[in-house]
């Protein structure tokens, strides 16, 4: 029996808790079972107020957003992943060999969108790639090429986080739906993931061998979202974001 | 800068003819006022100012492509 990660979330109310756990997951409510732990009280006057306390577990990753997203994720070259518990076939990135879809109104909305921003920004690209997820029509890849495209990374990813949002909303808008834009300049996420996973695995031998929770930096939903999905399959540790954003971060704790 | 932040600002809004962005210059700083429709104030400044933020962000890093400090107010209509 796998055991499906899940993540602890406290907050003062459950929708908020709900939302912020599902926007570390990275998935949609029903892509989750959602389990009360505290149901939290008001207090009196503000004396003994208790927060809510929930604990979301991930449903089996074939049937959800995250799996497709997540196997889409993997790269091939992967050293230290573990042997996918999951019984679905890994699938190889969309390549460009993919059956061209005869008219992708949201790709092309999207483009236009990447596009006019960048223009309003007189920041100069080469090129502007996106791709489709390729099982999941509502998730879509773009990636960026140009030089001296670091302005639009900045600190911590801030602004290429800022940008991804807001096309986004406006995508979202506009088609009335949730699409989720994943927006990448050189391949910075590619790399920031690598070396997010890497640096999970560091952490989680230093935390079963000091016997020690460790504490790492403060990440954004998306960053704190890869450390808990690298070291979802360890049986040795287990991970729990704590703290409120935007000072928000992962803790490792091994497992007794 | 005022287009970058009219465009944002009317893809996100139900009321797009009621978005105005005006220009104020202080000491070097531009200062970009916007007004937009009572009940879209939710869409452009987000749960927590989470949109108005990254607009901000965004304004920040066009405003240093052109040497610019940008700065950005949202009122009420």
């Amino acid at each position: 029996m796998v055991n499906q990660p899940s993540l602890e979330v406290i907050a003062p109310s459950i929708e908020e808790a709900l939302a912020r756990g599902l926007a570390e997951l990275g998935v949609t409510a029903d892509a989750v079972t959602m389990e009360v732990l505290d149901p939290g009280s008001r207090g009196f006057l503000g004396f003994g107020a208790r927060q809510v306390r929930i604990r979301l577990t991930l449903k089996p990753p074939e049937e959800t957003v995250m799996g497709r997203m997540q196997r889409q994720a993997q790269e091939p070259e992967a050293v230290d992943e573990e042997p996918a518990a999951e019984a679905a076939p890994a699938q190889d990135e969309p390549q460009d060999d993919t059956p061209a879809e005869p008219v992708d109104e949201t790709a092309d909305q999207v483009r236009e969108v990447v596009e006019t921003l960048l223009r309003l920004m007189d920041i100069r690209y080469q090129e502007v790639r996106v791709k489709r997820g390729e099982r999941d029509n509502d998730l879509v890849y773009v990636d960026i090429e140009g030089k001296d495209l670091n302005i639009l990374i900045g600190r911590r990813a801030e602004v290429l986080n800022a940008f991804q949002y807001i096309v986004s909303l406006i995508i979202g808008k506009r088609l009335q739906r949730w699409v989720q834009v994943v927006v990448d300049v050189q391949g910075y996420r590619k790399r920031r993931e690598r070396s997010l996973q890497l640096l999970a695995q560091r952490m989680a031998d230093q935390a079963v061998k000091t016997g020690r929770r460790q504490m790492l930096e403060p990440m954004p939903a998306n960053e704190r979202r890869i450390i808990h999905l690298a070291l979802r399959h360890r049986e040795d540790v287990e991970t729990l974001s704590v703290g409120d954003e935007p000072h928000r971060k992962v803790t490792i704790a091994p497992r007794r | 800068m005022k287009a970058l932040a009219e465009y944002i600002a009317r893809e996100l809004v139900e009321n797009p003819e009621a978005v105005e962005v005006r220009e104020k210059y202080q000491r070097g700083r531009l200062r970009l006022e916007m007004r937009v429709a009572k009940p879209d104030m939710g869409r452009i400044i987000g749960k927590h100012g989470r949109v108005a933020n990254a607009i901000r962000v965004l304004l920040r890093v066009a405003g240093e492509r052109r040497g610019k400090r940008v700065t950005l107010d949202i009122l009420e209509p």
